[in-house]
């Protein structure tokens, strides 16, 4: 029995950690192509990522809002719902957070705390949208979702750049700087990790355990697993896609809410956006094969190629991005295994019932 | 002697599925090879089209030994398959359908005319009528399955293989293809038949082995033997004798009132006026040529899908309208007839497929109480004799037989009034089909109601009470069990009236 299990576990390890090998041995290629030496920029890429305690507390840092992201991605995926609106539901929370800590009066811990709830909310909300342009007017989510990110990014660019705009500053678009009473504090004193690091793990836990032990959890793998099965078994797909789009819109509102609260202080047009948070958040959750768990790590994994290709900038004269090149086969091979997998689910669905 | 397998081992790591089998085949003959899900059959037949390597054994044909690396050097040895489930083009002609892979140019350009042509002088030929120019999408079945054997024949095999030919066809169509298959016999072309249905091995075939656990149990000439014989020799022990006590039916458990159900654009109706009982205590048999209304009426009464007009009453309660959910809480268990499209999630584990619908007895506080679900699906799976290797096996690891035992296993634990059976023993093997009946009937014995839908006409004889025939969403005609025989239910379903079965 335990032997099949650890089987199963080592297949599903074998697939990511393919593609992993592949992806360095595509950056190997690029960075022999522009004259660097593979040996050197890796060393570096590494010591960029984990080379110091510093390093790696940035790393982590990188990594909370991709952990976050992932996980209410992995949730919509493991229900059968392509969420791509990370990035517009992460934007709004963030933004929903900033002007909760900034306009909320009260001390500190009040603030925070109105701060998450407004950012999750603001997120859920904008997910729910989606989804209830889904079950009403049936409109395919991939596609609203995915438009719906435009219509939240330029609308909070909007909003910072005018009347939200931080009175007398003299930056760019962004809102007032928060009162540092309400800041996460930091997990270790001279570096950027803060606490919503240990949240996000936390998060990561409850997601795994949620889908796993108790009955909705069952009811969200098996409506993603085979919506007739579930249909079938008295599941009601309606009621649980708002569900899990709430949920998983909350959890992308929680990245960006962190993201003000532990490391900008404020919101800034494009803080979310120009490092692509969202979209690694996505990739985390491929890579992962919407796995909770396996998503913390794929999102650290994507975070050190990204702290680790600034370090191969800093050192050397490889170009930043080379970790993107790395990224982008990453995902390369992780989608041929996902077109894999629908061809032989394809295949199989011919072959049913095959007797004997 | 055209083939000859010799001493043919296959092992699966430490499972053995083929143990130092012998298989021959004349040129001419029809050799049917039977024996219950996973005795080796499909692994054999694998390995003999070049899908499969044999751990041990040699293949002769025409005198020659072969090794086979690829179904491509089976194809040329002159051995042809056709699977169970068609392996065609459903929007290209017939023509392109059967010289796909050696399609007749005109220069580089394929010539479609030569190739219709071809293929009329190929189906004349083999005396299986077909026209070339129809799509693919557009014939019925049984004609799919002609242009599965033409292609093969195209292939210019000598031996063909045919995997559970008959499973999708309807009485009369299975009629044409066995002989079709003897009078292609008579032409030198040599068939090698896998079946679960004894009656049309016995008729068709000249000879039968039997294979159990891997192993040939016997080879037996058709005209020495019988259907209690092979199953005996199947099932490796004598099958318990079967008997319907009479029951008196009580309350009305299940009422379709006048259901209509349009087509999703409108067209002619799917279900038109549709009325029938249920009730407790008995078991009503659906019969008809599949796409005649059964899939719809099966989605109408267990709630999968809505109705245009009419009504439908579950245990005293309308539930028109319901959704699934609600007509399982009013009292139904469904043996859906796809295991796969409903019945299962073929990517989640043995026990998450158990468990569905039954998770209210089976959680506390919304937590799944996972030490009792383990308790409970392992006493389901000794009931009905599932083999998987754990409960956390993932469905798609199980063969359709067990899958479906394992279905079947889920809804009957449900003990409700109502139960929906719906093709309840499609693709399983005899050992399994007699645990299955048994179980329906027992609950009929204990008052259930039930609604058992089947192309199996000798299932719907052997089990129901009451049968009634649907032709084009119209209920045709209905038969009392002692007077129904398997030509008046053909002849309804053929579209005959009621008025004139005598």
């Amino acid at each position: 029995m335990k032997r099949i299990n650890w089987t199963a576990y080592a297949q599903s390890l074998a697939a990511p950690l393919l593609a992993v090998g592949v992806g360095l041995l595509v950056g190997a290629i690029a960075i022999w192509a522009v004259g660097g030496s593979v040996g050197t920029t890796y060393a570096e890429m590494w010591k960029g990522a984990f080379g110091s305690f510093y390093f790696t507390a940035s790393t982590l840092t990188r990594a909370t809002p991709i952990i976050l992201t992932a996980l209410g991605v992995s949730l919509a995926f493991r229900a059968g719902f392509f969420n791509l609106g990370a990035e517009g539901q992460m934007v709004f929370g963030a933004l929903a957070a900033a002007l909760a800590a900034l306009y909320v009066p009260g001390p500190g811990p009040v603030k925070m705390l109105a701060a998450v709830a407004a950012g999750m909310l603001a997120g859920g909300l904008w997910s729910l949208l989606a989804g209830w342009l889904d079950t009403r007017f049936r409109m395919n989510l991939l596609i609203t979702t995915l438009l719906l990110n435009y219509i939240a990014v330029y609308t909070a660019g909007y909003l910072v750049a005018f009347p939200l705009k931080e009175k007398g500053g003299t930056g760019g678009a962004q809102t007032a700087m928060l009162d540092n009473s309400a800041w996460l504090p930091k997990l270790f004193a001279g570096t950027t990790l803060h606490a919503g690091f240990i949240v996000a793990i936390a998060a990561a836990v409850l997601l795994a355990l949620f889908l796993t032990f108790t009955t909705k959890g069952y009811e969200i793998r098996m409506l993603g697993s085979n919506p007739l099965f579930a249909a079938y078994g008295g599941v009601k797909r309606g009621q649980l896609m708002l569900v899990s789009m709430l949920l998983s819109g909350a959890l992308a509102g929680l990245a960006g809410t962190f993201e003000v609260l532990g490391t900008q202080y404020r919101y800034i047009d494009n803080m979310l956006t120009s490092p692509g948070y969202a979209w690694s958040g996505i990739m985390a959750t491929l890579l992962a094969g919407s796995n909770p768990i396996g998503s913390v790590l794929a999102a650290i994994l994507l975070a050190a190629l990204q702290t680790g290709g600034m370090g191969v900038e800093r050192n050397t004269e490889v170009p930043l991005e080379i970790s993107s090149v790395i990224q982008s086969s990453l995902i390369l091979f992780v989608s041929a295994r996902i077109t894999f997998s629908f061809i032989k689910r394809r295949k199989a669905r011919a072959a049913n019932g095959n007797a004997a | 002697m055209l083939l000859q397998m010799e001493g043919i081992t296959k092992r699966y790591g430490s499972l053995i599925a083929n143990d130092r089998v012998d298989f021959s085949l004349q040129e001419g003959e029809v050799h049917a090879l039977v024996g219950e899900n996973g005795a080796g059959k499909s692994t054999l037949m694998r390995i003999l089209y070049g899908e499969e390597q044999p751990s041990e054994g040699r293949i002769i044909v025409g005198g020659r030994e072969r090794v086979f690396a690829t179904p491509s050097d089976a194809i040329a040895a002159g051995i042809g398959m056709v699977h169970q489930h068609f392996m065609l083009f459903p929007s290209f002609t017939v023509a392109e359908n059967i010289v796909i892979g050696r399609e007749p140019k005109a220069g580089v350009k394929f010539d479609r005319k030569a190739a219709a042509e071809h293929v009329k002088t190929l189906s004349e030929k083999f005396g299986m009528p077909v026209d070339p120019w129809a799509k693919v999408a557009d014939c019925p079945v049984g004609v799919q399955q002609r242009i599965e054997i033409l292609k093969v024949l195209n292939q210019g095999a000598k031996i063909i293989i045919l995997d559970e030919p008959t499973g999708a066809l309807t009485p009369l169509e299975v009629e044409w293809l066995l002989k079709a298959i003897k009078r292609l016999a008579k032409q030198g072309i040599s068939f090698i038949l896998i079946s679960h249905k004894l009656n049309e091995v016995l008729g068709s075939a000249d000879r039968i082995t039997v294979l159990r656990d891997g192993k040939v149990i016997g080879s037996v000439k058709a005209s020495d033997t019988d259907a209690a014989a092979l199953s005996r020799m199947m099932v490796g022990r004598e099958l318990a004798k079967f008997e319907r006590k009479p029951v008196v039916p009580g309350e009305a458990i299940l009422t379709v009132d006048n259901v209509t159900v349009l087509g999703d654009r409108g067209t002619k109706p799917l279900l038109d006026r549709v009325s029938l009982t249920v009730r407790a205590g008995e078991i009503v048999g659906i019969a008809g040529v599949s796409g005649n209304g059964q899939s719809e009426l099966l989605q109408v009464v267990s709630g999968l899908r809505r109705v245009h007009s009419g009504k439908v009453t579950l245990g005293g309660k309308d539930v028109t309208g319901l959704s699934a959910g609600e007509f399982r809480r009013a009292g139904l268990a469904h043996i859906p007839e796809d295991r796969y499209l409903w019945g299962s999630a073929k990517e989640e584990s043995v026990a998450d497929n158990a468990i569905m619908g039954h998770l209210a007895s089976l959680s506390k506080g919304g937590i799944l109480r996972k030490r009792l679900i383990r308790e409970k699906v392992a006493r389901w799976i000794d009931a009905f004799r599932v083999k998987t290797g754990s409960l956390e096996t993932k469905a798609k690891h199980l063969s359709g037989g067990n899958m479906q035992k394992l279905i079947v296993a889920r809804e009957m634990a449900h003990g409700t009034p109502f139960v929906i059976a719906a093709e309840p023993t499609r693709g399983v093997d005899i050992g399994a089909m007699e645990t299955i009946h048994e179980a329906l009937l027992k609950r009929r014995d204990e008052g259930g109601a039930i609604l058992l839908v089947s192309s199996e006409l000798s299932e719907i004889l052997k089990l129901s009470d009451r049968i009634l025939v649907l032709y084009e969403g119209r209920v045709a005609g209905e038969l009392s069990a002692g007077d129904a025989t398997e030509e008046k239910i053909s002849f309804l379903m053929a579209g005959g009236s009621g008025n004139e079965t005598h």
